[in-house]
C-alpha cells in the first residue's frame, strides 16, 4: 500500500507553519487546531476505525523522494505518532487562551513546525532525513527557549541548542560510522543491524545513544531539561520537554536496543546503570528545588531513568513497562506542567515559597494537579503505578538469570529505582503542599480558578492517567505496545494478565480506610491556635512546602553533594565550558597582537614545510 | 566572448567612478550596483553555459603560449557566482553603511579594483598573471581595511600588508623557480611537464606555495593577520574578505594549483588535512573567548576554513563535494554574520557583546538572520551549513578516518558555542542599550536575501539539482588532469 497518507504528517503542520507566518493571531490559533484535530482523527481511523492499523504488521506504505525511500511506518512509529498527535491536541488547546501576548505569534507558528519536525523524525527511515528532523526538533527546541522571558532564557536557549547540537552532530557521525560498518550499502533506518562487537561499533552505539539521552534527557546530557523548564514558556516546557522530546528520544532508545544494533549483556548492564542513576541523582535534585517548575523538570529527568532501566535491560516485560512508562510519562507530566501553568497564569508566580493554599480558588486544577501527581509517583490505579511494576518485574527477572556478580549490580539499580520512587512521591507531597495546601498567603485570597479551555486540556490529561491506569492492558498494552514489539521482533510479555485493577483499588481502599479507623481511634489531638513566642504568627513565619526537605539537604555527607551541585559542578555542560575556555586563554596568550611574532609563525610554519617536504 | 567582461566590467567602473563621481557617492553606487549586478547575471549564464565544458578566451588573440589565456570551466564559473554574489550584496549593504564613514566615491572605486582582482585570479590560465591579479585584489583590499581611517585600522592594514608582502615573495620565488625549471607560465602547460619533472622540485615549489597561498587562505598557522583584518575592516569589505577574498586568493588558488596543476601529491594532501585539522580546533577554541563580535567571527572564519582544507585533503570525490560546497555556504553565512555584526555596530555603536542586549526588539531583522545565519555556520539542519558539514564528516568516515570526524565535530560544537554566544549576549533584556541609527532598507534587502539563500541553500545537494550545481565542479577537482586535455588539447 503506497499512499501518500503518511506524507501528510509532515506536509500539513509544515506548510501551516509555513501560512501562519504570515496570518494574525487568531487565524494561527484556528488553522493549527484544524491540522492537529486533523491529523489526530486520521490516527484515530488507523487505530480505531477503519484498523488499517491492523492490516499492516510490516509496511504501511513508503514514500519515496528522488529514488530514496524516506518515509515508511511500522507499529512502533505507528504509535510513537498515534500519541504526538493527541499530546499536541491537548496541548494546543491549553496554550489557545493564555499564551504571553508578545510571544504569542511566534508560538503559533513554532507550534506546527515542531509537530511537523517530531512526525518526521517517527516517520523516517533515511538516516539523512532522520537527522534533519532531529536537529530540526532540536532547533524549535531552541526557539522555544527564545521566547522565555526571564532573565536567564537567552543562556538557557544556548544550553539547549548546544547540548542538541552538539549531539546532533554526534548522531550524524554515529549514523555515518554504522553506514561504513554495514559496508555503505544503504541509508535506510530499517536495513541497519550492527552487531556491538569492536571498537568502532561500540563508538557507533555510544554516538547514536548521546543523541537520545540528550533528547530525553538522560543522564550526564539531561542538564538542558531542569533550565528548560523554568526558563521557557510553560506551553513549550509541557509540549517538548515533557512529551515530544520523551516520546522522541525513547523511540530512538528503543530503536537502538532492538533493531539497530544487536548489543551484549555488558551494554544493558551499563544502560540499567545509567537509568538507575539517573532515576535517583534528579530525584535527589527535585526534592530540593524551590522552583516548581524547575521540581518538575527534575523529575522529568527522574522519570526517563526508569525508561531507560527498562528499555536497556533486554527483558521483554520491562521493555514493554518501558515504552508504557513513555506513554504515561508524557500524559502525567504535561498535566503537571500545564496545571502548575494554570497557577502560574493566576498567580504570577512559580516560585513555592510565594505559594501556598489555592485549593480552595483552584479546586479544578488542584484535583488534575493531585492525579498527575499521584500518577508519577506510581499510585494504583493510576497510569504510573502499571508501567513502574512491570519495570522492576522485567528488571528482576534479568537479574535471575544473571551472574551472581551482575545479580547484584542489577538488584542496586532496582532498588535505586524503587527508592527513587518513594522520594518522587515525597517530593510531590511537598510540590502539592507548598502550591494547593497549606496557609494560604495574604495576596493570593483573590486568585480565580483557570480558565475552561485550560482545564479541559488538564482534565483530558487526568483521564488518560485513569484510564491508563484502570485498563493498562486492554488499551495501551494490547491495542499500542504489544503490536509493536511482535513488529520489533520481541516476545510478548506472558504475565500480565496478573494485574487485576479492581482488586488493587479494593485492596487500597481498605487499607486507606483501616488508615482512618486507626486515626479515629487513636486521635488524641487538640487543635489550637498556633502562637509564636506568644503572639499571633505573622506571614512571614507560614510554614512553606519547601522546607520540608531542608534536613536532607543539610545531612552531613549530602550537604556537600548538594552544595558542589548547586555550584555545578556535576553540569557536563557547565565542566566542558569551563574546560574548554581555560584551553582558549592558552591560545590566546600566543595571540598578543605582535606583528613580528606574527611573521615567525609565517617563517616557523615554512620551514616545517620545507622540513617534511 | 563573455570571459574578459569580468575584468573589464569592474576596472571600467572603478576608473569612471574616479573620473566622474565628483564629490558624492551616488555615481558610484549606482555603477557599482549596476557593474555587480551585471556580473551576477553573467556569472550564471556562464556557469550554466559551460555545464561541465571548458571556455577558453585568448587574449588579444594570441596563441596560447605567447599570449595569456582565460580559462572558465565549471571550478571557475561555481566562484564567479559565489563572488559576484556576495558582492552585489555588499555594494547594496554598503550604501548606508559607508555614508557613515562619510560620503566618498573612492571606497566604490577600490572595491571594483578589488572585484577586478578577484575575477582576474578566477578565470586566468596563466600563473604569474594570477599573482597580478592576486596583487591587485589585495592592494585594494590593504586600503579598504584601513578605510575608516582609525588607528586601530590602519595597524590591522599595515599588518595585513606586511604579511600579505611576505607570503607573496614566497608565491613570487615559486612562481620563479617553476619558471626556470618548465619554461612557460601558463599553468596547463606547467602541468603537462610535471611529470617529468624531479619531485624534490614540485615538493619545494609546492611548499612555497602552500605557506603563500595558505596565508591567503589564513590556514594556521599562516592565520594571524586574518583577526584584526577582519574586525577593523567596515562590515562589508569585512564579509567580502572573510567570504570571498580568502576563498579566491586561498582555496581556489590551492585547489588549482595543487590538483590542476601540480597533480595533487599524497603528502601535500596530509598536509591539507593536519592544517585544516589544527585550523579547526585552535581557531574554534580562540572563537569562544572573544569578546569583539567581527573578532569571533574573523576566528570562526579560520575554523571554516579548516573544513574545506579538511574536504580537500581527503580528494575523494565525498571529501571534495563537501568542500565545494561549504565553501559557498561559508560565503553566504559568514558575510551574513559580518553584515549583522556591521548593523549592530551601526544601530548601537559598539561591537563588544557584553554591551549588547535587546536585539531581537531593536533589530528583529538583524537578530533574526543572525540566528539563522548562526544555526547555518554552526550545521543545524535544516540550514544548507548542515549539509555541507555532513557531507565532510561522512567523507572522513568513509576515508577511514573516525578519529578527523570526531575532531570535526569537535570544532563544530566550538563554532556553535562560539555563534551562541553572540545570541546570549545579544537577547538578554535586562540590559539598557539605545538604539543611534536606524537599519535602512539596503541593509536590510542585503541581509533577508543571505539569510533565504541560508534557508533554501540545503537544496543545492539534493539529487537532480547536486548533478547541475556541484558535480561538474567536483569533477574539475577529481579529475586533476582534464585541465591541460581540456585546455591544450583543443
Amino acid at each position: 500500500m503506497n499512499s501518500p497518507f503518511i506524507l501528510l504528517f509532515v506536509a500539513v503542520p509544515a506548510i501551516v507553519a509555513l501560512v501562519n507566518l504570515f496570518l494574525p493571531v487568531l487565524l494561527r490559533k484556528l488553522l493549527n487546531l484544524l491540522s492537529s484535530l486533523f491529523l489526530l482523527y486520521s490516527m484515530i481511523d488507523v487505530f480505531f476505525i477503519s484498523k488499517s492499523a491492523e492490516l499492516l504488521r510490516g509496511d504501511f506504505g513508503a514514500i519515496t523522494i528522488w529514488g530514496q525511500e524516506i518515509f515508511s511506518v511500522d507499529q512502533m512509529s505507528l504509535f510513537t505518532l498515534f500519541f504526538i498527535q493527541i499530546l499536541a491536541v491537548i496541548i494546543l488547546i491549553y496554550s489557545l487562551k493564555g499564551v504571553q501576548a508578545d510571544a504569542q505569534k511566534s508560538f503559533y507558528a513554532l507550534f506546527p513546525l515542531t509537530i511537523a519536525a517530531c512526525n518526521g523524525v517517527i516517520l523516517s527511515d533515511h538516516a539523512i532525513s532522520f537527522v534533519v528532523f532531529w536537529g530540526l526538533s532540536g532547533m524549535t527546541l531552541f526557539l522555544f527557549a527564545l521566547l522565555g522571558r526571564t532573565k536567564e532564557s537567552p543562556a538557557t536557549a544556548v544550553k539547549t541548542i548546544l547540548i542538541m547540537g552538539g549531539t546532533d552532530a554526534l548522531l550524524v557521525m554515529g549514523l555515518a560510522l554504522m553506514w561504513v560498518l554495514q559496508g555503505q550499502a544503504s541509508w535506510a533506518l530499517s536495513a541497519l543491524n550492527t552487531p556491538v562487537t569492536d571498537g568502532l561499533s561500540w563508538l557507533a552505539f555510544f554516538l547514536v545513544l548521546s543523541a537520545a539521552f540528550a533528547k530525553a534527557g538522560g543522564f550526564p546530557l539531561h542538564t538542558w531539561l531542569p533550565d528548560f523548564s523554568r526558563d521557557a514558556q510553560v506551553e513549550s516546557a509541557a509540549l517538548l520537554p515533557a512529551s515530544l522530546d520523551k516520546l522522541l528520544g525513547i523511540y530512538l532508545l528503543a530503536r537502538i536496543v532492538t533493531t539497530w544494533f544487536t548489543i551484549s549483556f555488558i551494554l544493558n548492564l551499563i544502560l540499567m546503570t545509567l537509568g538507575a542513576i539517573t532515576v535517583i541523582t534528579a530525584v535527589m535534585m527535585a526534592m530540593n528545588q524551590h522552583n516548581g517548575r524547575r521540581l518538575l523538570g527534575y523529575h522529568a529527568v527522574s522519570q526517563v531513568g526508569y525508561m531507560i532501566l527498562g528499555i536497556g535491560s533486554g527483558n521483554p516485560v520491562a521493555f514493554a513497562g518501558g515504552l508504557f512508562h513513555m506513554i504515561n510519562n508524557t500524559i502525567y507530566k504535561s498535566n503537571l506542567f500545564l496545571t502548575l501553568g494554570s497557577v502560574e497564569k493566576q498567580t504570577g508566580t512559580n516560585e513555592l515559597d510565594d505559594l501556598g493554599g489555592l485549593a480552595r480558588n483552584m479546586p479544578i486544577t488542584f484535583i488534575m494537579a493531585l492525579v498527575g501527581a499521584l500518577s508519577i509517583s506510581g499510585i494504583p490505579p493510576f497510569n504510573g503505578f502499571f508501567s513502574k511494576w512491570m519495570i522492576y518485574q522485567g528488571v528482576l527477572e534479568t537479574a535471575k538469570t544473571a551472574a551472581p556478580g551482575y545479580q547484584l549490580w542489577i538488584l542496586v539499580c532496582l532498588i535505586l529505582a524503587i527508592f527513587g520512587s518513594a522520594l518522587t512521591l515525597a517530593s510531590f507531597m511537598k510540590f502539592l503542599h507548598a502550591i494547593y495546601l497549606g496557609k494560604r498567603p495574604e495576596k493570593l485570597k483573590d486568585i480565580k480558578e483557570t480558565s475552561a479551555n485550560q482545564w479541559i486540556a488538564t482534565g483530558a490529561l487526568a483521564v488518560l492517567c485513569l484510564i491508563f491506569g484502570l485498563a493498562a492492558v486492554a488499551v495501551p498494552l494490547k491495542i499500542f505496545i504489544y503490536p509493536a514489539m511482535a513488529n520489533a521482533g520481541l516476545e510478548l510479555p506472558a504475565f500480565s494478565g496478573l494485574y487485576q485493577p479492581i482488586l488493587l483499588l479494593a485492596l487500597f481502599l481498605i487499607i486507606f480506610a483501616l488508615g482512618m479507623i486507626i486515626y479515629v481511634i487513636t486521635k488524641n489531638v487538640r487543635p489550637d491556635e498556633i502562637y509564636l513566642g506568644g503572639m499571633a504568627p505573622l506571614e512571614k513565619f507560614r510554614i512553606v512546602g519547601t522546607a520540608f526537605y531542608n534536613e536532607i539537604r543539610n545531612m552531613r555527607g549530602l550537604k556537600g553533594v548538594y552544595d558542589a551541585a548547586d555550584k555545578q559542578a556535576f553540569d557536563a555542560y557547565a565542566v566542558g565550558e569551563k574546560s574548554s575556555l581555560a584551553l582558549s586563554r592558552l591560545f590566546q596568550k600566543a595571540h598578543p597582537g605582535l606583528l613580528q611574532l606574527y611573521v615567525l609563525f609565517i617563517v616557523i610554519g615554512v620551514v616545517v614545510f620545507l622540513i617534511v617536504l | 566572448m563573455m570571459l574578459p567582461l569580468f575584468i573589464i566590467i569592474p576596472l571600467i567602473a572603478a576608473f569612471l567612478i574616479t573620473l566622474i563621481a565628483g564629490k558624492k557617492d551616488v555615481w558610484g553606487i549606482v555603477l557599482s550596483v549596476v557593474a555587480s549586478a551585471a556580473m551576477l547575471i553573467l556569472a550564471v549564464i556562464s556557469f550554466l553555459n559551460v555545464n561541465g565544458e571548458t571556455i577558453i578566451y585568448e587574449m588579444g588573440n594570441w596563441k596560447m603560449p605567447f599570449g595569456i589565456a582565460l580559462v572558465l570551466d565549471s571550478l571557475s564559473g561555481y566562484m564567479l557566482i559565489i563572488v559576484n554574489l556576495v558582492a552585489l550584496t555588499a555594494i547594496i549593504y554598503s550604501i548606508q553603511y559607508i555614508r557613515h564613514l562619510g560620503q566618498d566615491f573612492k571606497y566604490y572605486a577600490l572595491f571594483m579594483l578589488m572585484l577586478t582582482g578577484m575575477n582576474g585570479v578566477i578565470l586566468t590560465g596563466d600563473i604569474f598573471n594570477l599573482y597580478v591579479f592576486m596583487e591587485i585584489a589585495l592592494f585594494a583590499a590593504f586600503a579598504l581595511v584601513a578605510y575608516g581611517c582609525r588607528a586601530e585600522e590602519y595597524e590591522a592594514a599595515f599588518k595585513y600588508a606586511v604579511m600579505g608582502s611576505v607570503s607573496s615573495i614566497f608565491i613570487l620565488i615559486g612562481i620563479g623557480v617553476l619558471y626556470s625549471a618548465t619554461s612557460t607560465l601558463t599553468m596547463a602547460r606547467i602541468a603537462q611537464t610535471v611529470p617529468n619533472l624531479s619531485p624534490q622540485i614540485i615538493l619545494w615549489v609546492g611548499g612555497l606555495f602552500l605557506a603563500g597561498f595558505g596565508l591567503k587562505a589564513a590556514a594556521m598557522p599562516f592565520h594571524a593577520w586574518l583577526p584584526d583584518a577582519h574586525s577593523s575592516a567596515p562590515a562589508p569589505i569585512s564579509s567580502m574578505l572573510s567570504g570571498v577574498l580568502i576563498k579566491v586568493l586561498g582555496i581556489y588558488t590551492i585547489t588549482r594549483i595543487f590538483f590542476n596543476v601540480l597533480d595533487a601529491p599524497a603528502v601535500f594532501l596530509t598536509i591539507f588535512i593536519v592544517i585544516g585539522t589544527i585550523s579547526i580546533l585552535i581557531s574554534g577554541f580562540l572563537a569562544i573567548i572573544q569578546w569583539d563580535f567581527k573578532r569571533l567571527l574573523a576566528y570562526s572564519s579560520i575554523s571554516q576554513i579548516g573544513y574545506i582544507l579538511l574536504g580537500i585533503g581527503l580528494a575523494t570525490p565525498l571529501g571534495i563535494l563537501g568542500a565545494v560546497f561549504h565553501l559557498f555556504n561559508h560565503a553566504i553565512f559568514k558575510s551574513l554574520l559580518f553584515y549583522d555584526a556591521g548593523s549592530v555596530e551601526l544601530a548601537l555603536g559598539t561591537r563588544d557583546l557584553q554591551k549588547l542586549g535587546k536585539l531581537g526588539k531593536l533589530l528583529p531583522v538583524t537578530s533574526g538572520t543572525s540566528i539563522i545565519a548562526s544555526l547555518a555556520i554552526s550545521g543545524i539542519p535544516p540550514f544548507n551549513g548542515f549539509f555541507s558539514k555532513l557531507i565532510i564528516i561522512i567523507a572522513a568516515i568513509a576515508a577511514g578516518q573516525p578519529v578527523l570526524a570526531l575532531l570535526a565535530i569537535l570544532g563544530s560544537i566550538l563554532t556553535l558555542a562560539a555563534v551562541m554566544k553572540i545570541q546570549c549576549y545579544g537577547l538578554r533584556q535586562d540590559v539598557d542599550v539605545e538604539p543611534r541609527e536606524k537599519i535602512g532598507l539596503g541593509m536590510n534587502i542585503a541581509m533577508i536575501s543571505l539569510a533565504i539563500i541560508c534557508i533554501v541553500g540545503g537544496l543545492l545537494v539534493a539529487p537532480g539539482i547536486r548533478e547541475v550545481a556541484l558535480d561538474p565542479v567536483v569533477n574539475v577537482i577529481l579529475e586533476k588532469a582534464e585541465y591541460v586535455q581540456t585546455v591544450l588539447g583543443r
